[in-house]
């Protein structure tokens, strides 16, 4: 053991003089918070600003035939604007999100009490323009319930005789519940940096070894092969927890510094008990991650392409829980005992402050700790073989 | 004291070392000869154990390499072809670590390190960091290294390769002091004037073969030849590694 301990620490001191290794360590590790928060701030103001608080952009065509109806959408928040020339084209080409097109027969028809003809014009799939289109719509709605009511007392009928159903709406949703699609990504930019913390210090000692021609020379001393594989591949780990440590704690920073309420509506919590929940589940993460790359490390030929491969790595095992980005999955049986693919669903509860089965936990770490042993003995297998000197 | 029996070794279709046999005794300068390609470092690479024999057997001071690998390991210190040291770290720290590998630590591997460092007249650059040395100074640290241990049989593959000509004159001086201290030196060269300058006993080595070994009089004899030059061309079969 005392030889695994010589070659982890001279790895060590060696790899912290390397500034690749630092940057892929530490400067990859403010880029996902960035990363995530950027996309809070951005995606925030393009799709979950409150609608209501904007008054709605509305040019309308024909507005002197309906003073009525345009004092109501006046009431109502809404800029009424002269229509441009051609409201189709307009809305096709996104000048407008939606037109209001009020027909030269609309008094005529109002004074009879008929159906007053108006038009909107709208694009369906554009989904920017579909806050705007739906408070039109219910607009127009109100209006046409208003007037009814209006007529039908006018006539003497009781205006509740319009309700059939009385609707009312609860929304389960909490507020961190509708911060969903940002706390799903968390799982997966968490994968990734678990696979980028240690990556540069297993390939400097593996492939980069190889390719500098100090394998060779290093392999004749007395320690036996599993020794230098050992001591490698925990020389990685500091590196590699270090680097998660920073990644969550700038998380729970940035969330902290950036007012995240404002750009998505809702208060997103993340305390220092949930980060510290995560990163006790990374840890088995972290083992198997550097065992993977120890052994995919030993079949490449020079640092650059050790590189590539390893660099497709995290995105191979962190699709999985991309796709928890974009579904909600139920954490149940054979599910959580598959590494990685485990965790991201812990994670993910954990930050939607949801209960999680302990046992669960438990699990996936141990099958994950298995997967990391496993691994690391075939990688040390490879290392007994005559190739792995040579860059085949 | 090393040995080696009838070794074989292929690299799927390529027969790199067909049959070869020699002894290397201590106190002696053994050089192997041949021209690029003839198996010299294949040869080598089975003595210190990185490579093992498909046929024959290697026995360093009576140890099995392939079966003690490890004592044999302990016993050898080896410049390989390929001269590659840590650029990041010092050349002391280069040399340190491979000390401690051996399991040398404290004052006496400081010590060790500091007169392999007057040896190798290495006191200018010994606590700079690797990156940029010269090629003669990365052949000196991986000597130093080589050697933290004070081995009794050393291996030496190509060690002038690439070497300016003061490097090779202190470098030659350094494998006589070697010989002095009583060693076993084996060294390999496609150079047949360095060969002849330093060693006791030549192995010539052409296609995997042994095709005259023994004393420089002995080869002479053998390939009857008056000239040792052109001994030399009759057991190799070319010219090649003949410097005009």
């Amino acid at each position: 053991m005392k030889r695994v301990w010589i070659i982890f620490s001279k790895e060590v001191v060696d790899n912290l003089r390397d500034r690749r290794t630092l940057t892929s360590s530490f400067l990859s590790s403010l880029f996902t918070p960035g990363l995530l928060l950027a996309l809070i701030v951005v995606m925030g103001r393009i799709l979950n600003v409150d609608p209501q608080e904007k008054p709605l952009l509305l040019p309308v065509a024909g507005a002197e035939y309906a003073p009525g109806l345009i004092q109501f959408l006046k009431q109502n928040n809404v800029n009424v604007l002269p229509a441009p020339a051609d409201p189709v084209n307009s809305v096709r080409e996104g000048d407008s999100e939606v037109v209001l097109i009020i027909s030269p027969d609309y008094p005529e028809a109002f004074r009879r009490g008929e159906p007053a003809p108006v038009q909107l014009v709208l694009d369906s799939s554009r989904s920017t323009a579909s806050a705007s289109i739906q408070r039109m719509q219910i607009l127009l709605t109100q209006y046409n319930r208003l007037l009814a009511a209006l007529r039908l007392q006018a006539r003497g009928v009781d205006s509740t005789l319009l309700s059939v159903v009385s609707i009312g709406v609860r929304d389960v949703a909490t507020p961190q519940s509708q911060a969903l699609i940002f706390l799903n990504m968390m799982p997966f930019l968490i994968t990734l940096n678990i696979f980028a913390g240690g990556v540069y210090v297993i390939i400097d000692s593996t492939a980069g070894e190889r390719e500098r021609g100090s394998l060779e020379p290093l392999l004749i001393n007395p320690p036996r092969r599993w020794e230098f594989v050992l001591g490698k591949l925990l020389a990685s780990l500091p590196f590699a927890y270090v680097s998660l440590a920073v990644v969550l704690v700038l998380f729970w920073a940035g969330f902290q510094i950036i007012p995240v309420e404002e750009y998505i509506g809702f208060p997103m919590v993340l305390d220092g008990r949930a980060l510290a929940w995560i990163y006790l589940l990374a840890i088995p993460e972290v083992l198997l991650a550097s065992a993977l790359q120890m052994l995919v490390a030993t079949f490449t030929r020079s640092f650059k392409e050790a590189q590539t491969y390893l660099g497709f790595l995290p995105l191979i095992i962190g699709l999985p829980s991309m796709f928890l980005s974009f579904t909600t999955i139920k954490s149940e049986g054979v599910k959580m005992l598959v590494p990685t693919y485990g965790q991201s669903i812990l994670i993910n509860q954990i930050l939607r402050g949801e209960n999680y089965n302990p046992q669960h936990f438990l699990l996936v770490s141990v099958s994950t700790l298995l997967l990391a042993i496993l691994l690391t003995l075939i990688a040390i297998r490879l290392y007994y073989r005559e190739q792995v000197l040579f860059n085949k | 004291m090393i040995s080696v029996q009838h070794v074989k070794k292929s690299f799927g279709k390529v027969q790199a070392v067909k049959d070869i046999s020699f002894m290397a005794h201590d106190g002696q300068i053994t050089g192997i000869l041949g021209p690029n390609g003839a198996g010299k470092t294949t040869t080598l690479r089975m003595i210190y154990t990185v490579l093992r024999p498909d046929a024959g057997s290697v026995t360093v001071d009576g140890f099995d390499a392939v079966r003690q690998s490890q004592e044999v390991r302990q016993r050898i210190g080896a410049l390989t072809d390929s001269h590659g040291i840590y650029p990041r770290l010092t050349a002391r720290e280069n040399i340190r670590y491979f000390g401690r590998l051996h399991g040398l630590e404290g004052r006496a591997l400081e010590e060790r390190i500091e007169a392999l460092t007057a040896l190798l007249d290495m006191q200018d650059f010994i606590d700079r960091r690797a990156e940029g040395f010269s090629s003669g100074q990365r052949v000196k640290v991986c000597i130093a290294r080589a050697l933290a241990h004070n081995p009794q049989n050393v291996l030496l593959d190509e060690p002038t390769n690439g070497l300016d000509v003061m490097s090779t004159r202190s470098m030659r001086e350094f494998i006589r002091r070697l010989r002095e201290e009583g060693k076993c030196v084996l060294f390999s060269s496609h150079i047949m004037q360095e060969v002849t300058a330093l060693c006791d006993q030549i192995v010539i080595i052409a296609n995997g073969l042994v095709t005259a070994s023994g004393t420089p009089d002995e080869i002479r004899q053998v390939t009857g030849k008056e000239n040792l030059e052109d001994a030399f061309v009759a057991a190799i079969g070319s010219e090649e590694g003949l410097i005009k």
